[in-house]
């Protein structure tokens, strides 16, 4: 690709580091750990299998609008951006240091189906360890920003840490979920959830239905200037992390399993939520599905 | 004395028949079995409708129900085997013989049952060739057809997927033949006559609308760098080379990414109304930004498209549409067309062997030919001129009088050197032809001969088979471009070499081309929805390609 241009560069398109690349104040990104330390996995080749010399992660700093913070991105492409041992310990390491460091914020850029199932016990630890270090973070003050446009969406464990962020960001392209659609077909038959059917899938995974139910805090096109624009709105309005909030989450969380917890279909949740014509929400363009997530009660909580 | 009237007699005795079970013209779905039942006789040649993409399943359904004491031992005749019920029928013993085209989807099963002999095969035919045998010996005694709507007289409206239906009526009504056709449902009037009505002897109204395969929509998000790759070399190497305008395009992944590589890199490149202007194609929706920026003059059909309709309503200087607006296909001449009317045939294939043959067959698949074959093949009764047939034909002529040269069609196999599951396309031997001794065919089931074949396309490079000279030139040309497969390790490198100066192999930086700057950005479209935008709306793609 020639050059980060980010008003067109596609998040869902570029790679790992196109995306910091673009994201970052331009020449300001500091690698951690990177690919010319080979740090590569010690699980893989004992499968036969490839590995990257990032583990397909990658770590630093840089600035966002001059102001200091630590990013992490997966690389959807290799392995689906599943996490595995080294993968997890350059995450976990990254965030320990952003509770020492205390910059401005945390970015976390995912693009992850879930854990390799090749490093499946080391690859388990490091989602724990994971959501540990974040909640330390948000304790010790320091925002952290889930970012999700990739093609491998944010599954499995991935979907569990989107879960303990600070805010996230979501496109239309990005999906957030922990079973993925062949998984929950394998499990429940495809009467239950059609896999193939990728309109059912989006309606139900996908960035426009995270956002209308208040899974998702932003909602964002698919550039990387969309996605930095994003951010930089977020860490302005991240919530705090005491016990008052938990409670208010717990409470949210609790109301919407109450209140939408037999609908069979997004379409019907939507239309509880009170969207006039829920059949158009998955073809709106941007503009006129943030008029109507502006409508949306539940869009607009304050919890996390 | 002879009776000269005796099929027509037959013929109006089954209908007879049949009427009993029949209001006018119309059946009621079910008393679809009891009318087959009363119009068919064993060992009776049977068309049932299985086209590409549309298919008569209703009254697939309704045979494969029949009683094998009353219908048994049909002989089927039909393009395609795609529904499970065009093989069940030859589990009960309703039918026992087969001449077909194309089973993609059932090839597995096809290849079971001609091992374990419940089916007697005939043979696998091109769509042209069995169109042709249904005029001299394979004319069906009934046809079962499929349409979009029909009235009380039989006038037969077959919707944007004509598809193989009025070469099917032609053999079998003309020829004391039974037609009948099931339809979505029943009209006062249809929106146009695809099919008179006198050729039509009963209308079932089928339960559910018949079933349709989106079969062309190839997502541009799954298009890989190395596909896109290969495309540019085409597009430099071959398209541009030989200013081909007519052409057909297979269905595969890197043609579509040529489709999608016109408006950026062909539009580059200056070859604007230079290259691929004339199409011989279905209405794949990856053309569409192609012809949305003005590259594409004309397109016919073999079948259409699920999702395009509202799009080719709106762009009828493109495609051929009727007086009620929506597509005409025809495949038969469509066929015709890309046979004699194209100056190239671009696609894929799975196997490739030292000479230049290949096949789609596997060991335990019979996928059947379809189309390829004539649209890959050089038409000896072409006796018309294009500076791309005859540029070919000057590159393949080394002797003769120079002027009784004849032109070629070029015929270009574009393939990545390893398939899926990193199966490598290139092989010793065709599994065709194990498949052959296996279960008995006398005629191994090759796709495209090595003679026909021009030229082959992978990411290590294009191989000119019309230069070669002699068979070593040929298998080191193909070896040459064979990437990491063991046939293209065991080349002979300085041969390679040799050819490489010759210009019969050419490497993407021998095109001028940097393998770097194959990026997804170069692509007109990268998702479905990006199609969706292209035609401003007009695209509706089925839901098993949308992701929003």
């Amino acid at each position: 690709m020639a050059g980060p241009d980010r008003d067109c560069l596609s998040w869902f398109e570029a790679s790992a580091r196109q995306r910091l690349d673009a994201l970052l104040d331009a020449g300001t990104f500091r690698e951690a750990i990177g690919p010319a330390e080979r740090r590569m996995s010690p699980h893989l080749p004992l499968f036969d299998l490839p590995c990257a010399f990032d583990d397909g992660i990658v770590v630093g700093s840089g600035a966002l609008d001059g102001r200091t913070v630590f990013v992490a991105a997966q690389e959807g492409r290799f392995m689906g951006g599943a996490f595995g041992e080294v993968h997890g310990g350059k995450l976990v390491g990254m965030l320990r240091a952003a509770v020492e460091a205390k910059p401005e914020a945390v970015l976390l850029l995912f693009d992850t189906g879930g854990v390799r199932l090749q490093e499946a016990n080391a690859g388990e630890t490091a989602i724990a360890e994971t959501m540990r270090a974040i909640t330390e973070a948000r304790a010790a003050g320091v925002p952290v920003i889930g970012l999700i446009g990739g093609r491998a969406g944010c599954y499995g464990g991935g979907g569990l840490i989107a879960g303990t962020c600070s805010r996230l960001a979501v496109s239309e392209g990005g999906r957030i979920s922990v079973s993925g659609p062949e998984v929950i077909e394998t499990n429940k038959g495809a009467e239950e959830f059609d896999s193939r059917d990728r309109a059912l899938v989006w309606r139900t995974m996908g960035g426009k239905h995270r956002r209308l139910i208040g899974g998702a805090d932003a909602f964002c096109d698919d550039t990387v200037a969309a996605f930095r624009a994003a951010a930089l709105d977020l860490i302005g309005r991240a919530p705090a992390f005491d016990l008052a909030m938990l409670e208010a989450e717990q409470a949210r969380l609790r109301a919407r399993i109450d209140r939408f917890g037999d609908c069979r279909d997004a379409t019907e949740i939507w239309a509880r939520l009170g969207v006039n014509d829920p059949e158009a929400v998955p073809a709106m363009d941007t503009r006129a599905f943030e008029e109507t997530v502006a409508r949306v009660e539940e869009a607009r909580h304050d919890a996390r | 004395m002879a009776d000269w009237r005796g099929e027509r007699k037959a013929r109006d005795a089954r209908i007879e028949a049949g009427r009993a079970h029949a209001q006018g013209k119309v059946v009621p779905a079910d008393a679809a079995v009891a009318l087959l039942e009363a119009v068919l006789k064993p060992g009776d040649r049977v068309c049932l409708e299985g086209d590409n993409q549309k298919q008569a399943d209703c009254l697939a359904r309704a045979l494969s129900q029949c009683d094998p004491a009353k219908v048994n031992g049909l002989h089927m005749v039909q393009s395609g085997i795609v529904l499970p019920e065009h093989l069940d029928v030859f589990e009960t013993g309703i039918a026992e013989r087969l001449d077909y085209s194309y089973s993609g989807p059932q090839g597995a099963r096809v290849a079971k049952m001609l091992y374990g002999g419940q089916i007697k095969l005939g043979a696998v035919h091109t769509y042209l060739e069995l169109f042709a045998r249904y005029f001299i010996d394979l004319t069906p005694h009934v046809a079962l057809i499929a349409g979009v709507s029909a009235d009380r007289e039989g006038n037969l409206y077959t919707g944007p997927n004509t598809e193989d239906t009025p070469t099917i009526v032609e053999a079998t009504h003309f020829k004391n033949g039974v037609v009948v056709a099931q339809v979505n449902e029943i009209v006062d009037k249809v929106p146009r006559v695809d099919i008179p009505g006198d050729r039509v002897d009963f209308v079932v109204e089928a339960d559910t609308p018949f079933f349709v395969e989106p079969l062309f929509t190839r997502d541009p998000a799954a298009m890989t760098e190395t596909q896109i790759l290969i495309a540019m070399m085409a597009i430099k190497g071959i398209y541009a080379e030989y200013g081909v305008r007519r052409l057909n395009h297979g269905i595969g992944f890197g043609t579509a990414a040529i489709e999608l590589l016109l408006p950026t890199y062909g539009e580059k490149l200056g070859l604007k109304g230079e290259i691929a202007t004339h199409f011989a194609l279905n209405p794949h929706p990856t053309l569409i930004p192609a012809i949305e920026s003005g590259w594409v003059k004309q397109v016919h059909c073999f079948g259409s498209e699920v999702g395009m309709d509202r799009y080719i309503r709106e762009r009828s200087d493109v495609f051929f549409t009727g007086a009620d607006g929506s597509l005409r296909s025809n495949r038969a001449l469509c066929q015709t067309a890309g046979l004699y009317a194209c100056d190239m045939f671009i696609g894929a294939t799975l196997q490739i062997d030292l000479m230049g043959h290949s096949s789609t067959v596997t060991q335990s698949r019979v996928a059947g030919f379809g189309g390829a074959p004539n649209m890959g093949s050089d038409p000896h009764g072409r006796r018309h001129p294009s500076d791309a047939w005859m540029k070919a034909g000057r590159e393949a002529q080394v002797v003769g009088d120079p002027a009784l040269m004849r032109g070629r069609k070029l015929v270009v196999q574009l393939v990545e050197t390893f398939g899926d599951g990193l199966v490598p396309t290139f092989v010793e031997r065709l599994d065709a032809m194990e498949l052959a001794k296996k279960i008995g065919l006398e005629l191994a089931p090759v796709m495209i001969y090595a003679d026909d074949v021009t030229h082959i396309v992978t990411e290590e490079g294009i191989a000119n088979l019309l230069l070669c000279r002699d068979a070593d030139d040929r298998e080191q040309a193909i070896r040459g471009v064979a990437g990491y497969t063991e046939i293209g390790r065991g080349r002979d490198r300085a041969k390679v070499e040799e050819l490489r100066a010759r210009g019969i192999i050419r490497r993407p930086e021998d095109l001028g081309i940097e393998p770097l700057d194959a990026d997804r950005s170069l692509l007109a479209a990268r998702s479905i929805k990006d199609l969706v935008h292209w035609s401003g709306g007009l695209y509706e793609p089925p839901a098993k390609f949308r992701n929003w």
